[in-house]
């Protein structure tokens, strides 16, 4: 298995850089923190759009009801999942809340769903638990910071 | 694999083709160029007024669809510059319902081509349209002006066969 991990990015749900980790030099250009938060609001809005922009929007049929004869409400549009690009892959994960975690990592990288999942895991755990957390603020928090990068790091070594 | 859509923008950003290959809505029998849903609620009026409304706003909704896209293309394509370096080129994203392809001349002439999620990379297919299909039936096409302002020039009949064909033997 081999598979790098470049950065992880988190956005809250109005589109504000709350977390900006970078785990591997030279896989990304580095930014400055100014960049970082255009780059977040950006990608805010772009995923906001390629939400809307599904060409079979218009195909769904009326009511889908579902097998006991109860209309079932249709899956919400999602937005970006995945982003391919020569030199790297971006994968976003939106939850329910709009929270959005970016995962950047090379372009062979393959499960990165799981690797997303344990993010999110540790997320919910030292991040969300945290009594001292604020919620939509920027995360300070020394526990997640060091499981997140050993986590990482496990990952960036084992290839 | 089933092609959605396909884009081309100029170096101004403006869309100057737009081709779609949707399947028509499976519960009203319309005619492919009419997206009014709203309108068939109503029974149909045999004068031609209430049709005329429909095409209008499905014109409207199609331009801004294409601006909406152009707009999400052109912030990713910077983003992923930023990120990856001058030389890094924005390749496809994925939603749950469809895919998004781009592909990008040195003359800033954008192509961009929506298909399910299960398809491949359309690059060389896009990178084929520009050679076979864009410079030998546009770009020496005598007659067509050298910028497509408003789409002038693009929508020959050489091209548009061209492309549908093309299109129709991917799927």
């Amino acid at each position: 298995m081999c598979m790098t991990v470049f950065a992880l990015i988190i956005i809250n749900k109005a589109g504000g850089l709350i977390l900006n980790r970078t785990f591997h030099e030279g896989g990304l250009n580095q930014l400055s923190t100014n960049d970082y938060l255009v780059l977040a609001g950006t990608f805010h809005g772009v995923h906001a759009i390629t939400a809307r922009l599904d060409p079979l929007k218009n195909q769904i049929s009326a009511t889908p009801t579902a097998p006991g004869g109860i209309p079932s409400r249709p899956e919400p549009p999602s937005g970006l999942e995945v982003m391919e690009t020569e030199n790297f892959r971006l994968q976003c994960f939106n939850t329910l809340t709009g929270t959005k975690f970016l995962l950047f990592t090379d372009t062979t990288q393959v499960n990165v769903d799981v690797t997303m999942r344990r993010i999110y895991d540790l997320y919910s755990d030292y991040v969300m638990k945290n009594p001292f957390y604020q919620t939509e603020m920027p995360i300070r928090c020394e526990t997640f910071d060091r499981k997140l990068l050993s986590y990482i790091r496990e990952i960036n070594n084992n290839r | 694999m089933p092609v959605y859509s396909f884009f081309i923008f100029d170096r101004h950003t403006e869309c100057i083709y737009s081709k779609h290959w949707l399947p028509p809505p499976p519960d009203r029998p319309l005619p492919p160029s009419s997206f009014g849903a709203q309108q068939q609620q109503q029974p149909p009026v045999p004068s031609s007024q209430p049709t005329h409304p429909p095409s209008a706003a499905a014109a409207t909704s199609a331009a801004n669809d294409a601006k909406l896209t152009f707009g999400a293309v052109f912030s990713l394509r910077n983003m992923v510059r930023k990120l990856g370096g001058d030389d890094d080129a924005f390749i496809s994203y994925r939603t749950a319902s469809y895919k998004l392809h781009y592909y990008e001349t040195p003359a800033n002439l954008r192509f961009v081509m929506l298909t399910d999620t299960a398809s491949l990379s359309m690059r060389n297919v896009m990178h084929q349209i520009y050679i076979n299909l864009w410079v030998e039936y546009v770009v020496k096409n005598p007659l067509a002006p050298v910028e497509h302002k408003g789409g002038a020039g693009v929508r020959n009949e050489l091209f548009e066969l061209g492309l549908d064909q093309f299109i129709r033997g991917l799927m």
